[in-house]
C-alpha cells in the first residue's frame, strides 16, 4: 500500500499559526505546503524564514487554489472564520478544516457553517485542545463510567491575567471577541463534553474596561434533568500567569474538582480522597510545543482527515459552545 | 565558556517568575512571588553559599532587577550566568494583547530605545534586509546588552540558552540555519550556545543530521522519575542521554516541581551517569540552603 502525505495549509502565521504549522510539521504523514499571511511586514519575513523549507508563502487566499489541498488550518482572528471557511469551500480549495476557537463570531454564521460542512462532506474541528488534556480526559473517564452517580451541580471558571490593567481596549482583544470567545469558551466547551447540554438562565454579573470591552462575566446555567451550574470568567484575574481552566461537580455518589493541573476525586460516603496530576496520568507525546494537548489535538485531527473520520470537537459540536456563548449575550442585552 | 571537567549546580528562577510546573495553584501560593528583589537576590547569594555553582535565568525585568541588586551588593564578581532568551511568556502575553504584527514593532521599539548602538544599527540593517540571521544577531546583541549593564562586567556570562519555545519551534520547522548561526555567533563571543527543549532525543536527532557538534553546546532539558516533561518517553531520554559522547546536558524539572522529595529525586539523577549537572529553583533562603547543602553532597559522594 503506497503512503500517502496529507498536503495541509495554515492561514493566519501569529502565535496559534505557528504552534500548528510547527507540530504538523513532525507528522511524517504531513506535507506543510503552504501558508498564507496577509499582513505585509510578516508576509515578507516568513519569505525569508521559510525560504530553506520549499514551503509556498502567499497572501491571498487565491492563491491556494489548485494546491490540491486536503486541509486548511485557519488560525486568523475569530472576525474573520466565517468567510474565510465559506472562500475555502466556494473556491474549492479544500474540504476538510480545522479552525482555531471560537468557530465563528456569532452561532447564526457557524450554524450556517455547519450546514455547508454537511453539503460539503470534509473533516471539520475546532480547537477546543482542553477536550485533549489527560487531566480533564480522566474526568470524562470517570464521568462516563457512571460510578460517581448523577451529576447535579457544578461550577466552572475559566480565569487569565492577559488584561489585568488594560483599560483600553487593544485591536487585538476586539478581534479575539472578548472575554467569552477567547476564555469561556473553552470551559463551556468542557462542560458541554463533560455533562451534556444545558441553557443559560441567568447572567449574574458583566464586567466591561473603560472602552467597552468585555474582561468578565458569571452567568448560571441548567437542563432538563435538574442540573444547575455557574461559570465565571475573567481575563483580568490577579496572579493568573497563565490561562486556567478547572469545573467542580457534585455527582450523587462523589464530587469532582478538575482543573488543567490535577484532579482530585471526593466520595460523598466518606471514602478516601484520590488526587492525580498531569504527573500521573502518561502525559508523554511525540514531540511536544506548548501543552502536550496540542500534539493530541493536531493527531486527531490528522488522522480523523487520513481516516475520512468524524472529529472530536467538529464544527456541529463547537456550535454548541457558540450557542451558550450567544444566550449569555442575549440575556446580557435584556437585563 | 564552561570547564568541560566541572559539574554544575544551578539556582533556576522559576519561583521567582511565580511558576510551578505541578500546579498553578501550588505557584499562587509560593510566598516566593511575595517576596522584594533584594529577598530574591538573597535567595540565590544563599544558594550560591552553599554549593551552587551559578545562577540559570530568563532574561526579564525581575531577573534583571536581580542581578542589579546582586551587583550594588558586590556579589556578582566571578557569577556564573546561565541566561535564557527570550522571555517567551512576556512575547507571548504581548502578542496576545497587540497580535504578532505589534508584537514585532514593540520589539523593534525596545531594541531602537536600548541605546545600545550596535544593536540600533545591526537592528536597522535587519530591518532592510529582512534577513533572518540578522534579525536574531541583533536580538541577541540586545539581550546580551541588557544583561551586562544589570550585572556588571565582573559577571561570568557562561551560557546563552534559547528558550524551549524557539528551540522546539526551530526544530519542528527544521530551521536549521537558525541553530547554525545563533551556535556561531555565540560560540565568536566567547559564549557556550545553550538550547532548553522539551523534545531532547528530537533535538539530538537533528543536530546528528545537521552536523551541528553536540560538544561546544549545552542542553536543559527535563530528566525526573516520573518522566514528566520527558517527550517522548522517559526511556527514550535516558537512552539518548547514554549515547552521548560527553556530557552536555543540565538536568531541569529533576523534582518534577515538588512532586518529589529531594532526595528520592536526587536518588534517580544519581543513576544518571552522563549528565553535565542539574538546575533546582528554590522559593525561600531556608530551601536554598538545605537543598544545595544536599546536592553538593551528593555530587561528591
Amino acid at each position: 500500500m503506497s503512503e500517502r502525505k496529507l498536503r495541509l495549509g495554515v492561514i493566519g502565521l501569529g502565535k496559534m499559526g505557528l504552534l500548528h504549522a510547527s507540530l504538523l510539521n513532525v507528522f511524517p504523514e504531513v506535507e506543510l505546503v503552504t501558508f498564507c499571511e496577509k499582513n505585509a511586514l510578516m508576509n515578507r519575513l516568513f519569505k525569508k524564514v521559510f525560504s530553506h523549507t520549499g514551503t509556498l508563502i502567499v497572501n491571498n487566499l487565491d492563491k491556494l487554489q489548485g494546491l490540491h489541498l486536503d486541509a486548511v488550518y485557519v488560525t486568523t482572528p475569530i472576525s474573520s472564520h466565517s468567510f474565510i471557511i465559506k472562500d475555502l469551500w466556494s473556491k474549492e480549495i479544500c474540504r476538510s478544516i480545522f479552525v482555531e476557537k471560537t468557530l465563528s463570531l456569532n452561532f447564526s454564521q457557524s450554524k450556517e457553517l455547519c450546514e455547508i460542512a454537511k453539503k460539503v462532506g470534509g473533516t471539520t474541528m475546532v480547537g477546543y485542545m482542553k477536550r485533549f488534556s489527560v487531566v480533564f480526559g480522566k474526568a470524562k473517564e470517570l464521568l462516563s463510567k457512571g460510578e460517581l452517580g448523577e451529576p447535579k451541580r457544578f461550577k466552572a471558571y475559566a480565569y487569565s491575567s492577559d488584561f489585568l490593567g488594560i483599560t483600553k481596549e487593544s485591536k487585538s482583544s476586539a478581534s479575539r471577541g472578548g472575554v467569552l470567545s477567547d476564555l469561556g469558551c473553552h470551559v463551556i466547551d468542557l462542560a458541554l463534553w463533560l455533562l451534556g447540554p444545558f441553557d443559560v438562565h441567568e447572567v449574574l454579573s458583566r464586567v466591561r474596561n473603560e472602552a467597552g470591552s468585555e474582561t468578565s462575566v458569571s452567568f448560571a446555567v441548567s437542563n432538563s434533568n435538574k442540573l444547575t451550574g455557574e461559570f465565571d470568567v475573567s481575563q483580568a484575574m490577579p496572579n493568573y500567569r497563565m490561562p486556567e481552566f478547572g469545573l467542580s461537580i457534585e455527582c450523587s455518589k462523589a464530587k469532582v474538582e478538575v482543573n488543567d493541573d490535577r484532579l482530585i476525586l471526593t466520595p460523598s460516603n466518606g471514602g478516601a480522597q484520590k488526587k492525580w496530576y498531569r504527573h500521573d496520568l502518561n502525559d508523554n507525546v511525540f514531540f511536544s510545543m506548548g501543552e502536550a494537548e496540542y500534539f493530541r489535538e493536531n493527531q486527531h485531527f490528522v488522522n480523523s482527515v487520513l481516516g475520512s473520520r468524524e472529529c472530536e470537537s467538529s464544527f456541529d459540536s463547537a456550535s454548541k459552545v457558540d450557542f451558550i456563548i450567544e444566550q449569555v449575550r442575549n440575556k446580557s442585552v435584556l437585563q | 565558556m564552561i570547564d568541560s571537567s566541572e559539574k554544575l549546580l544551578l539556582v533556576g528562577d522559576n519561583p521567582f517568575h511565580g511558576i510551578s510546573h505541578l500546579s498553578q495553584e501550588r505557584a499562587r501560593s509560593r510566598t516566593g512571588k511575595d517576596y522584594s528583589i533584594t529577598d530574591k537576590a538573597d535567595i540565590v547569594t544563599t544558594a550560591i553559599k552553599n554549593g551552587a555553582d551559578g545562577f540559570s535565568f530568563t532574561v526579564s525585568d525581575v531577573t534583571l532587577s536581580i542581578l542589579k541588586e546582586l551587583r550594588e551588593q558586590g556579589k556578582t564578581e566571578d557569577l556564573k550566568l546561565y541566561a535564557i532568551v527570550p522571555y517567551a511568556f512576556e512575547y507571548v502575553r504581548i502578542a496576545t494583547q497587540t497580535g504578532t504584527p505589534g508584537l514585532a514593532k514593540k520589539l523593534a521599539k525596545q531594541i531602537a530605545f536600548s541605546g545600545d548602538f550596535g544593536a540600533v544599527f545591526g537592528g536597522l540593517g535587519a530591518l532592510m534586509t529582512m534577513r533572518p540571521e540578522a534579525i536574531m544577531k541583533t536580538y541577541l546583541a540586545y539581550e546580551l546588552s541588557r544583561i551586562r549593564s544589570a550585572a556588571g562586567k565582573k559577571v561570568v556570562l557562561s551560557c546563552v540558552l534559547l528558550h524551549e519555545v524557539i528551540t522546539d519551534m526551530g526544530l519542528a520547522l527544521n530551521f536549521d540555519w537558525l541553530f547554525k548561526s545563533y551556535v556561531s555567533y555565540l560560540l565568536k563571543k566567547g559564549i557556550t550556545p545553550g538550547f532548553n527543549t522539551r523534545n531532547f532525543p528530537y533535538l539530538v536527532n537533528k543536530f546528528s543530521e545537521w552536523d551541528i557538534s553536540l560538544e561546544q553546546t549545552l542542553i536543559e532539558t527535563q530528566f525526573n522519575k516520573a518522566g514528566f516533561q520527558m517527550n517522548p518517553s522517559r526511556e527514550e531520554c535516558e537512552k539518548t542521554l547514554s549515547s552521548l559522547s560527553s556530557p552536555v546536558v543540565l538536568a531541569i524539572s529533576v523534582l518534577a516541581a515538588g512532586y518529589f522529595k529531594p532526595p528520592e529525586a536526587l536518588d534517580y539523577i544519581d543513576s544518571l551517569d552522563n549528565l553535565k549537572g542539574v538546575v533546582v529553583g528554590v522559593s525561600t533562603m531556608q530551601q536554598a540552603s538545605e537543598l544545595f547543602q544536599l546536592l553538593k553532597k551528593r555530587s561528591k559522594s
